[in-house]
């Protein structure tokens, strides 16, 4: 389907006084509890949205700390042991000419994060506030949804090294305290993303509109 | 699959914006108009593509799973990996959280929707539902942000970076039956719309 409808006047299923299922999208009457089709609850929102998604972001923000300030993994070789922070890893790359790579991870265990974190809180006040522009603010919470998860090739990473790299005296890689801390705000922030109810955002730009009240 | 029997009516998951749902062709997919969310794709032959997918991932899986993955070799050494010799290496070294997560995310979960969908899947080939189908579908539609063997993979590349320059690293049976299936996992979740599923699962409604 392509090309906009001129015609087409968007209503919203809440004001009708319908309300669809989060898992099945199957629509019904707000006055159901439980959905007819696949037998989950109903929610005319999902609950205590913004709250729970602030608590999470909340959290893996202070994670986020240890995260990056302790030890990712620690290489030992027969001259001696060397700790790898995550940023260090992406400044031994570059240093080493291996631009694609030190980019990725830049991107995934700095740059992405930050982002969304960023992004979570701009949803939340979206939420709260009526925005200007409530279609790219959705658009951001689809793209926020959808990367999170790619965050955690660290840990990976990590977890490959430390089992294929085991040569006794030679060189061996032990995991560090902050493989399981960046996995927790990777967790966190994609817990918190899932809670969000991006709605919310149009919900409020409808209060805001004289035409609806 | 026609759109007579979706029922009518719908919303969009992102906006509330209310719709009846256009009459798609094979192949077609609804957008919405006011945030541009998918609404719904009408995938050409989804049932069966997910069907095959699915079973395709789950034999890919146990093949990835019982042979080795990847070897390293340096300063005349050999060490030879499982995919689950990974997670034990994390458990050996005091890190059980971790090794439990990593486990979740690349062999458990993977498994467990593989097998909810083809519990729901197969069955509605023939047209029936099984006893309790309806939680299953729901529960691996909640798991499948959690299955990140495509993130595991990109991690295997990056780490085959690190490495390169310290020692020589090989491929095993495990790695390229892993390669297959991701491809064949993301494949089976893409070729079905939950629309459609959800359709199937309840004929009456």
């Amino acid at each position: 389907m392509s090309g906009k409808d001129k015609t087409f006047h968007p209503r919203s299923a809440a004001s009708a006084g319908l309300v669809s299922c989060h898992d099945c999208a199957r629509l019904q009457p707000a006055s159901e509890h439980f959905c007819h089709d696949c037998g989950s609850e109903m929610h005319f929102r999902k609950s205590a949205s913004v709250e729970r998604t602030l608590a999470f972001t909340l959290a893996s923000i202070v994670l986020y700390v240890p995260a990056n300030v302790l030890p990712i993994m620690t290489v030992s070789q027969i001259g001696g042991q060397e700790e790898n922070t995550i940023m260090g890893g992406v400044i031994t790359f570059w240093q080493m000419h291996a631009y694609p790579v030190a980019i990725i991870i830049f991107t995934a265990s700095v740059l992405i994060p930050i982002l969304k974190m960023l992004a979570i809180f701009a949803l939340c006040y979206a939420a709260k506030r009526p925005v200007k522009n409530p279609k790219r603010m959705t658009k951001i919470y689809r793209v926020t949804e959808l990367v999170g998860r790619w965050s955690m090739v660290d840990v990976f990473v990590v977890c490959i090294l430390v089992s294929l790299v085991q040569m006794g005296q030679v060189m061996s890689i032990r995991p560090g305290p902050a493989a399981l801390a960046f996995g927790g705000v990777v967790v966190l922030t994609m817990i918190g993303a899932h809670c969000f109810d991006p709605r919310l955002i149009w919900d409020k730009v409808a209060e805001a509109t004289p035409a609806n009240k | 699959m026609t759109i007579e029997k979706m029922g009518d009516l719908t919303a969009c998951p992102h906006c509330d914006t209310l719709y009846r749902l256009p009459a798609l062709g094979e192949g077609e997919t609804a957008l919405c108009q006011t945030c541009g969310a998918k609404l719904f794709i009408n995938t050409r032959n989804g049932l069966h593509r997910a069907t095959a997918f699915s079973l395709a991932s789950l034999g890919f899986l146990i093949i990835a799973n019982s042979f080795p993955f990847m070897s390293i070799t340096a300063a005349g050494r050999k060490n030879t990996v499982s995919l689950f010799d990974s997670v034990v290496a994390l458990w050996n070294y005091q890190d059980p959280w971790l090794a439990g997560a990593v486990f979740a995310f690349i062999i458990g979960l993977p498994i467990l929707i593989c097998v909810c969908q083809l519990y729901v899947l197969v069955p509605l080939n023939f047209g029936k539902v099984l006893a309790g189908a309806r939680m299953l579908c729901r529960f691996s539609q909640h798991s499948v942000p959690w299955s990140m063997v495509e993130v595991f993979f990109l991690g295997v590349l990056v780490s085959l970076l690190k490495l390169v320059s310290l020692a020589q690293v090989g491929f095993e049976v495990g790695f390229w039956t892993f390669a297959a299936l991701v491809f064949c996992l993301t494949a089976s979740l893409v070729s079905i719309d939950r629309r459609e599923l959800w359709t199937l699962l309840n004929p009456t409604s």
